[in-house]
């Protein structure tokens, strides 16, 4: 399934809502949304996960790689609402050490403020 | 009388049209005004030598009168459009009643266009000439794809080269120590994955194995994978770690592979088997493939949540010790094995695996893995397995243990 991506300004961040497969087949559309997000100075990107089917092993390491390009330019990124068969991939990678998953904005947001 | 355009527009091309028709006097007429526009013209007396000569000469255009004896037209182009070297042959029939429901048989029958017998010379020319636009381009199609074709064959071949050199990495069945038994079997997929797996020798009584999956399909992942199987020789980790501990190993490992620029990195079990202490060390990153099938029955996966290598430099892996005994059985597999769907896309899964790992019980290791990789077919529904499947299977007997 191809990947749709919009993304919505917060206070302090940016909410990229996924919608599709995280998969080897939109690497290059995930990666070039996220890619934009980061150029404009984006501080912590918070994915939504929420209408994300799949994450493929391809997937995952986008994750950790988008993770560690936040991480050098002094950003964060946060995870919303993963499905349950995402959250299982995810735990069993030990992805939420890298990318913290919340279940509402609130707290996503919060966790940002926190760590400020 | 001066050449118009349309009249010029066959003169440099050198196309080759076929004539068939009974009557040498229409033939010879229609012969003489494409030869004037510059078409080498061939042709043939009715359907049958027809055929012949389109089979020998393979020219752009055939022009096909519709009545003839032995083979008329329509026959003509049925039996063309049937024949796998000839069918994409461009054909103009010819007929002097062009009433609708003609023309309808005769395209319905295999002509790509018509012909009146009572067209102007310049309608002809038209036809002619559109009907040879099509042939080139369809010829151009058709070299296009014999191109991709070459070009695909030629990847599969060094597909298939890669893959027998990641065969020819990998370790033979049998004892691989004293009182170890293995049996392993690999079947890369048709896309070649990234999956290897080995033993590292590291003394008599302590003997490494490890099974890795490098992420993404391709040769790529596989040179990555024996570039990380060169790493993980005994005398390089003596180097590089200075010690057969499974966590230090994936520790280490970790800051030598980070990710790469497109986000791809290793999942790996390392285990390492101390033969006189009967004990069992392990460390996992984000691979969940590993259990412990013991004697009493039991089944013990080591998934432990972890991150793959190249994800956080920072990450310090630890190992994990079980007790083990003369029977007990230890396998290390790729997802490839079980992460396999049906045809309502439903995965055969660990649990599945477990299952039959039970059934089988303690029969010999090379029934358990043929057994295993026979269910997983027939879950699939055929031979050819989506990923790489990589199965390293390790008993400790008791008969030959050394003491």
């Amino acid at each position: 399934m191809a990947m749709q991506t919009k993304e919505r300004s917060v206070q302090n961040g940016v909410i990229l809502e996924l919608v599709g497969d995280l998969t080897y087949a939109n690497r290059e559309q995930f990666k070039t949304a996220v890619e934009a997000i980061r150029q404009k100075g984006c501080r912590h990107l918070i994915l939504n996960m929420a209408e994300v089917r799949f994450v493929d092993s391809s997937g995952l390491g986008l994750l950790a790689l988008i993770s560690q390009n936040f991480k050098l330019s002094q950003g964060k990124v946060s995870m919303l609402k993963p499905q349950s068969y995402v959250r299982e991939i995810m735990s069993l990678a030990n992805i939420q050490k890298l990318i913290p998953v919340y279940d509402n904005e609130q707290d996503a947001l919060a966790g940002q403020q926190k760590a400020a | 009388m001066p050449s118009t355009p349309v009249e010029q527009a066959g003169q440099a091309t050198g196309q080759t049209v076929l004539i068939i028709d009974d009557e040498p006097t229409a033939c010879v007429a229609m012969a003489a005004r494409l030869k004037h526009l510059g078409y080498r013209v061939l042709q043939a007396g009715d359907g049958k030598a027809g055929l012949e000569v389109l089979r020998r000469e393979r020219p752009d255009l055939t022009i096909v009168d519709w009545m003839m004896p032995e083979m008329d037209g329509p026959s003509f182009c049925e039996v063309v459009r049937q024949d796998d070297a000839l069918l994409s042959s461009q054909i103009l029939m010819m007929t002097s009643n062009d009433q609708p429901e003609q023309i309808a048989e005769g395209l319905a029958r295999g002509a790509d266009d018509f012909l009146s017998k009572a067209a102007s010379k310049y309608e002809i020319t038209a036809r002619v000439q559109a009907g040879l636009r099509a042939a080139g381009l369809i010829r151009r199609l058709e070299d296009v794809t014999a191109e991709i074709r070459r070009k695909q064959e030629a990847l599969e071949r060094e597909l298939q080269s890669a893959a027998r050199y990641v065969e020819s990495l990998l370790p033979a069945s049998g004892s691989i120590g004293p009182g170890v038994q293995m049996v392993c079997c690999y079947r890369p997929s048709l896309g070649l994955g990234g999956d290897l797996f080995n033993v590292v020798p590291w003394s008599d009584d302590l003997l490494g194995l490890y099974l890795l999956d490098a992420s993404g399909h391709g040769v790529s992942p596989a040179l990555r994978s024996a570039s990380f199987s060169t790493f993980l020789r005994r005398e390089s980790l003596l180097r590089h770690v200075g010690s057969s501990d499974p966590g230090a190993i994936l520790t280490e490992a970790n800051k030598h592979f980070p990710l790469t620029e497109d986000g791809h990195y290793f999942t790996i079990v390392f285990a390492t088997f101390d033969v006189r202490c009967q004990t069992l060390s392990y460390a996992t990153a984000g691979h969940g493939g590993a259990f412990l099938h013991r004697t009493s029955g039991e089944v013990c996966w080591m998934a432990r949540p972890n991150l793959p290598l190249g994800f956080d430099p920072s990450t310090v892996y630890g190992t994990e010790v079980l007790a083990v005994e003369p029977g007990d059985r230890f396998y290390v597999l790729s997802d490839g094995l079980y992460e396999v769907p049906d045809s309502t896309g439903t995965l055969w899964g660990q649990e599945r695996l477990e299952q039959l790992v039970r059934t089988f019980g303690h029969r010999p290791l090379t029934e358990v893995l043929s057994g295993a990789v026979n269910e997983a077919v027939r879950w699939l529904g055929h031979e050819q397995f989506p990923d790489d499947v990589a199965v390293m299977a390790v008993e400790l007997t008791e008969a030959d243990r050394h003491e």
